[in-house]
């Protein structure tokens, strides 16, 4: 049998008997080769209660070249993109070696969100928020995980609705009052909305943002 | 060949109203200057190297691997230590003998440890057998059919199975001197994978975190009798050595395993004097520039200028599509690199530069300016903008330059075109005329030297862009132009019709034409060049090693 259909074969088996990580990899379609892997948001993170799902693609060359990863589940984290879901993590490029498993790969997925590197980010808007408030990054994390992961309410109880309305200020990790405020002005509250963004208007770095440079965005 | 008239073929050709056609301005004691310089580049043998030429050797890969082990055996006598340590060391250090030595006596542990020869201190090694002193003189490895090895082996009753592909019939296992013990299979399919995908040449060990690198006896041994592969894995060493080495450069057309050794542009302030177009000896059509990652002829112009332009041109006309597409220069070497997956975290293959694809940024730098490169994409977008609505002026001049230098760019790109046209011309006039298939090849001349003429004028153009105003430029603009017109008429004749009446008469214009347009094209590399080297042009903008003024 060729060896990485033998390999990913016992690596999916091997998952399906481990009973205690709570990881799973499932088929995509019909090829061992395209997989989606998911496990659990760590207890103490604002990941805690969600689920995420990987998309997982053994290239040819596996074992020996890293498997391929990407976020299917929306998560915000510096070391995730936002918008892709593709990852920064050195296993998953140079540090790769043939010995590590899918289900390692996994953990160590899990352990990335329990230690955010937001000096090595893949999120450079979401590593900014990180270093500028962690409290607020985490209530917007929370959110996330609780619009896309399925994860429970700010309060500990009950699940938003998937696909239900989105509150587009506290995914966006800003504050309603300054959304308000620029809205007041006559601008578009996505527009408004982006724009904050972009430029972290959040916490203490508020105070380095001068309402016309804000404006001066708004305008272009 | 008949004597009438002799070009192309005799390197020493030479002009005797050479001085009438240079601008007057230039004294004599210039002149004679230029002639120590050229001294300083000839070296006793060969022919007289012009100006704008710059002295070099070819070297096939067996001459590279030649001065390697010299070095290898250099540092193997020095250190007494094997020559396969004596290799990893020195590819470690990037073949700085000097920096190995000094770091070698400084950390004998540290040295070898990050060259992958020892493993770390600490490591959790399994009960090693190898425990000692740390230093590691030679290199070993464990090659077993049965499990013989003093490495923490499966109790015997138990056949060894592969922690890599859970095949438990390999019988064949192969370690490094860190004991990871797998089945042959695996490290034969890893070493040509990392060989072969990646193009790597710095193995290490299989197992996670292990520093461990397999040196060449040990590749050779998993590889067995893909000798392809392990071609492919010498050649990259060789790469390596090379472009380790300031006065060495691999050649950059496919499949070519030539360097060429050109030690006068081995330093980065000789570019603002001089272009460093180089033969590597294996085909006529293998020549680029020694200097940067330009693979063609840009003379006269300097590598900067050069490098300058075509950014220029490509953020120009097409700003959005470049920034999207998939490939960038390694700020640091210029090899090309690919994207590939979403991370924005590059490493460069060749010189292991890490940099932030988004901003091109070092990586090591984002610690504390990781948020320059989320503005990258606002502020390539205004740069684009600000490109469409620059002054119409600006756009117009940089338009007419442009358009000069993409029109000689595709007749040069339609050679191919001319040449074929030609040999069916020279062929018609055999059948017209009395003249034999050697009298006919000045056709051919003729567009050797056209094409030829038109790489020069390419080129002027990006340089003329960038020539302050003023006197000088005119100059250069004066022999640019006389190049041109003679390069035209030239391409008139050559295209015109054959009229069996007056093919001698056209024999003779065409010959003496081609002899002009060599001569123009001499004075305009030749001049060109003394500029260079005399400092006598200046740039209307900053331009990488020229003073500000
Ligand atoms: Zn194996
Ligand atoms: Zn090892
Ligand atoms: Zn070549
Ligand atoms: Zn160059």
């Amino acid at each position: 049998m060729d060896a990485r259909l033998r390999r990913v074969n016992k690596e999916i088996a091997d998952c399906k008997n481990d009973k205690t990580s709570h990881i799973s990899i499932d088929l995509v379609d019909n090829s061992p080769f395209h997989l989606r892997g998911s496990f659990d948001g760590p207890e103490g993170t604002p990941y805690e209660g969600g689920r995420f799902e990987v998309d997982i693609v053994i290239p040819e060359s596996y074992p020996f070249q890293p498997v391929k990863m990407r976020f299917l589940t929306r998560v915000y984290h510096p070391n995730v993109s936002s918008a892709s879901g593709a990852i920064c993590l050195d296993i998953l490029k140079d540090a790769w070696s043939p010995v590590l498993t899918l289900k390692s790969t996994l953990i160590s997925l899990q352990s990335l969100l329990c230690s955010p590197e937001p000096r090595d980010p893949q999120d450079a808007e979401v590593a900014k928020h990180y270093m500028t408030s962690k409290e607020s990054f985490e209530e917007t994390a929370r959110y996330w995980t609780q619009i896309y992961a399925g994860g429970p309410g700010k309060d500990g109880k009950g699940v938003v609705q998937k696909g239900g309305a989105k509150d587009e200020i506290a995914m966006a990790g800003l504050n309603k009052a300054h959304v308000d405020q620029f809205e007041a002005l006559g601008f578009d509250r996505s527009k408004v909305i982006d724009v904050l963004r972009r430029m972290n208007y959040r916490g203490a770095n508020i105070a380095n943002i001068n309402d016309d440079r804000v404006v001066e965005e708004l305008l272009k | 060949m008949s004597s009438d008239y002799e070009f192309s073929d005799n390197d020493d050709f030479e002009y005797n109203d050479d001085e009438d056609m240079l601008d007057d301005d230039e004294g004599s004691a210039s002149d004679m200057e230029m002639d120590n310089i050229n001294d300083d580049f000839k070296i006793d043998k060969g022919p007289k190297i012009k100006v704008y030429e710059v002295e070099h050797d070819s070297l096939p890969q067996d001459a590279v691997v030649y001065l390697m082990r010299q070095d290898i055996e250099h540092i193997s006598g020095i250190f007494g230590v094997d020559s396969e340590v004596a290799s990893l060391l020195l590819r470690h250090m990037n073949w700085n003998k000097e920096r190995l030595i000094e770091k070698y006596m400084d950390n004998v542990n540290a040295v070898s440890v990050a060259a992958g020869i020892a493993p770390p201190e600490r490591s959790p090694e399994p009960s090693s057998s190898h425990g000692g002193p740390r230093r590691s003189s030679r290199l070993g490895f464990t090659k077993s059919s049965k499990s013989k090895s003093a490495e923490p082996s499966p109790p015997a009753s138990e056949p060894f199975v592969c922690p890599i592909c859970f095949d438990d019939t390999q019988q064949k296992t192969l370690s490094l001197t860190c004991g990871h013990l797998y089945c042959t299979a695996c490290w034969s399919t890893y070493v040509s994978s990392k060989v072969r995908t990646e193009g790597e040449s710095w193995i290490t060990c299989m197992a996670e975190n292990c520093t461990l690198v397999a040196p060449d006896s040990f590749v050779r041994t998993a590889l067995a009798d893909d000798t392809q592969t392990w071609a492919r894995f010498q050649e990259l060493l060789v790469r390596h050595f090379v472009s380790c080495m300031p006065s060495l450069k691999y050649c950059p057309y496919p499949s070519c395993t030539n360097t060429v050794s050109c030690p006068g542009a081995a330093s980065k302030s000789a570019l603002t004097s001089i272009v460093p177009t180089v033969h590597c000896g294996a085909s006529d059509t293998h020549v680029f520039c020694f200097g940067c990652a330009i693979d063609t002829d840009h003379r006269p112009v300097i590598c900067a200028v050069a490098k300058m332009w075509l950014q220029k041109c490509r953020d120009d006309s097409e700003t959005a599509n470049w920034i999207k597409s998939n490939t960038k220069e390694c700020s640091k070497c210029q090899s090309t690199i690919e994207k590939n997956g979403g991370c924005n975290h590059m490493t460069c293959k060749k010189c292991k530069y890490e940099f932030c694809w988004v901003c091109m940024g070092p990586w090591s730098e984002h610690g504390t300016a990781w948020y320059s490169c989320n503005r990258y994409d606002e502020k390539a977008s205004v740069d684009a903008r600000d490109a469409q609505s620059r002054s119409r002026a600006s756009l117009e001049r940089y338009l007419q330059y442009y358009n000069r230098w993409a029109n000689h760019e595709q007749s040069a790109r339609l050679s191919a075109e001319l040449y074929a046209k030609t040999e069916q011309k020279m062929e018609e006039m055999q059948l017209a005329s009395a003249l034999s298939w050697i009298e006919v090849q000045f056709m051919r001349k003729a567009v050797d030297e056209s094409v030829r003429c038109r790489g020069t004028l390419k080129w002027t153009y990006s340089m003329a862009y960038y020539l302050e105003k003023g006197n000088e430029k005119e100059l250069f603009e004066d022999n640019q132009r006389d190049l041109e017109r003679a390069v035209e008429e030239l391409s008139e004749l050559i295209e015109s019709p054959i009229d069996p009446e007056v093919i001698m008469s056209l024999r003779q214009k065409v010959t003496d034409k081609t002899v002009y347009v060599q001569k123009r094209n001499e004075i305009m590399l030749e001049d060109t060049a003394r500029g260079f080297l005399d400092g006598r042009w200046k740039w209307n903008v900053d331009v990488e090693g020229f003073e500000k003024d």
